[in-house]
């Protein structure tokens, strides 16, 4: 009971100490920032300062055709992901129940993850027009190697034994799918929607950045090309806190099933 | 706290006792294990292994058979047909008086190596893992794995997790989770092997307690000579590669085996015999 206690102590110092280091992140940012306008380093042309940044942030969120962007991203990266994490996982899986296709198609898939998938970018809008099939294929491409790379290692962290029991106790090939492969490889596969959305949004925010009517990407950009530095910056405070919340949620879920991975 | 729980629904002829619909119990089944001119060869990435070769086995009813063998020998090869999980490529497996050619729960429990529990289950959940594969009622469920997690000792331990567990506890669920469908056989592979040397003993204890209890045949793999002396009627002596039966050694110390027993010079002959068994195959 006591070894309960301890663990749970444990925890609560971790959050505790989480917590901690997150306001000591956004101090040390803040600090840095006031600091280098108060001292002179950066001119307030170059770095408005936070206080501005953060006062256009609160307008822009209250502004239709900044929520319209919003709304017009969410939408490419939410289906992009919903599109790209289970065609990975599926893909992975039937790659791997063949061990021909396994031999021939793992290392192609390997070869394709080491090339920058910017570089296909041109050929997306070629294919596509400027289109919001192109932002959501991009973002498919952009995140579909890492889905089945982290799809193969799940797999591999599944245990023989673990199979093996749920054979010897009679399951059906679906029981064990679901009740051994499954629960096996989520704390594998939840790293790789984490790792996923990140490699998602960068791909569709470029991809609004290179050329799009809409989206934050193409916000972002504009405010650069005409040096609206304040809403610049507090586009870019804005996405990384939306980033950041992701992952820190899925992170969180992660934690939930550490020991799993034994 | 084992005397909340209710009485044992165990009996020393299998499924006499055990009651409730979905046991799908089979009186006339025994825990007899009857293996002729078995073999088994892996063929993998193109290099061909001859595992086993030649194996016949006659274990009668109820008693405590302990493999014993040099690691590579085939003695997880052996158990895992013995389970159904692997067929022969030649040789017959006969248990409970029928041909085994398919995993049956009903006849066969299997406890492996140690971290074979499921992670993301607790104990509870683990040992009634078998029974909800086949949709036995949750009430029904929830008892029986009660009751045996109660005989391996663990009474209290219901809601905890593989982790918060020791080696030893973690072996007795698994022996739990073995026994849940009340199988007239179990077949354990090195399950205590992982442990230090205290807790190997009394598990050793635990397991021939469970076993006077509960009246099983039990096939035990291990490559310690000590373990299989102290908890064999009989053992049966491997050589590796490919794998064969070189002795059969009747283990004529008294029961119950006390720890007093190790020290005894019938003790030290067993271990003797066996140990040259297994070095002059090595050598020749
Ligand atoms: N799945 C497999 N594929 C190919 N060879 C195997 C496989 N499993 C076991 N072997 C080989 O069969 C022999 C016996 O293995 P095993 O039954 O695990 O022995 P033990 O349990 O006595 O250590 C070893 O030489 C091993 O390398
Ligand atoms: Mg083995």
């Amino acid at each position: 009971m006591s070894a309960d206690a301890s663990t749970r102590g444990a925890a609560a110092t971790r959050r505790a100490g989480g917590w901690a280091v997150w306001l000591g992140a956004l101090a040390v940012l803040f600090g840095t920032w006031q600091a280098a306008l108060s001292l002179g380093l950066l001119s307030p042309m170059l770095l408005p300062p936070a206080s501005a940044v953060l006062a256009t942030a609160w307008d822009l969120v209250r502004r239709p055709d900044f929520l319209g962007d919003v709304g017009v991203t969410l939408a490419e990266v939410a289906v992009a992901f919903l599109v790209a994490v289970p065609l990975g996982i599926a893909l992975g899986v039937a790659i791997s129940e063949s061990d021909y296709w396994s031999r021939v198609l793992r290392p192609i898939v390997f070869l394709v993850f080491s090339i920058p998938k910017t570089i296909f970018l041109p050929m997306f809008i070629l294919a596509f027009g400027i289109t919001f099939a192109q932002k959501v294929g991009f973002g498919v491409f952009s995140t579909v190697f890492i889905v089945l790379i982290s799809t193969f290692s799940a797999l591999e962290s599944v245990k023989g034994d673990h199979v093996r029991v749920a054979r010897a106790y009679g399951a059906t090939r679906r029981q064990i799918a679901l009740r051994v492969y499954l629960p096996s490889m989520a704390p594998v596969l939840l790293e790789a929607v984490r790792l996923a959305m990140i490699f998602n949004v960068t791909g569709i925010l470029l991809a609004e950045m290179y050329a799009a009517r809409a989206g934050l990407g193409q916000a972002v950009a504009t405010w650069g090309q005409n040096y609206m530095l304040r809403e610049l910056l507090a586009g870019i405070l804005l996405i990384a806190a939306a980033a950041i919340l992701f992952t820190e949620a899925v992170r969180w879920l992660e934690a939930r099933c550490e020991h799993w991975r034994t | 706290m084992a005397g909340k729980a209710t009485p044992l629904p165990e009996a020393p002829s299998p499924g006499a006792g055990a009651p409730g619909p979905s046991l799908r119990a089979l009186p006339s089944r025994n825990g007899s294990i009857r293996v002729t001119g078995l073999e088994h060869t892996y063929a993998a990435a193109g290099r061909v292994t001859k595992a086993l070769e030649d194996i016949r086995l006659d274990i009668a009813p109820g008693r405590f058979v302990v493999i014993v063998g040099p690691s590579g020998c085939g003695k997880s090869s052996l158990l895992m047909m013995l389970a159904g999980l692997v067929a022969p490529t030649a040789g017959r497996i006969v248990c409970g008086g029928r041909a085994l050619t398919a995993p049956d729960p009903d006849l066969v429990g299997v406890v492996f190596q140690e971290a074979s529990l499921y992670p993301w289950l607790t104990a509870q959940e683990n040992v009634e893992f078998p029974l909800s594969l086949r949709r036995v009622p949750r009430a029904e469920r929830t008892q029986r794995a009660r009751d045996k997690l109660a005989l391996v000792g663990l009474a209290g331990f219901e809601d905890r997790y593989p982790h918060e567990l020791s080696g030893g506890m973690k072996q007795r669920v698994s022996i739990a989770r073995g026994l849940v469908q009340n199988p007239p056989v179990l077949l354990l592979d090195e399950p205590f092997a992982a442990l230090d040397e205290q807790t190997r003993i009394s598990m050793g204890d635990e397991l021939l307690r469970i076993w006077e209890q509960t009246g099983k045949t039990v096939v035990f793999v291990t490559h310690s000579l000590t373990e299989a002396a102290y908890l064999a009627d009989q053992i049966v002596v491997m050589s590796a590669r490919p794998g064969r039966i070189v002795d059969r050694v009747e283990v004529d110390l008294p029961r119950p085996r006390t720890y007093a027993m190790m020290g005894t010079p019938r003790f030290a002959e067993l271990r003797q015999r066996i140990w040259e068994q297994i070095r002059s195959q090595a050598d020749g």
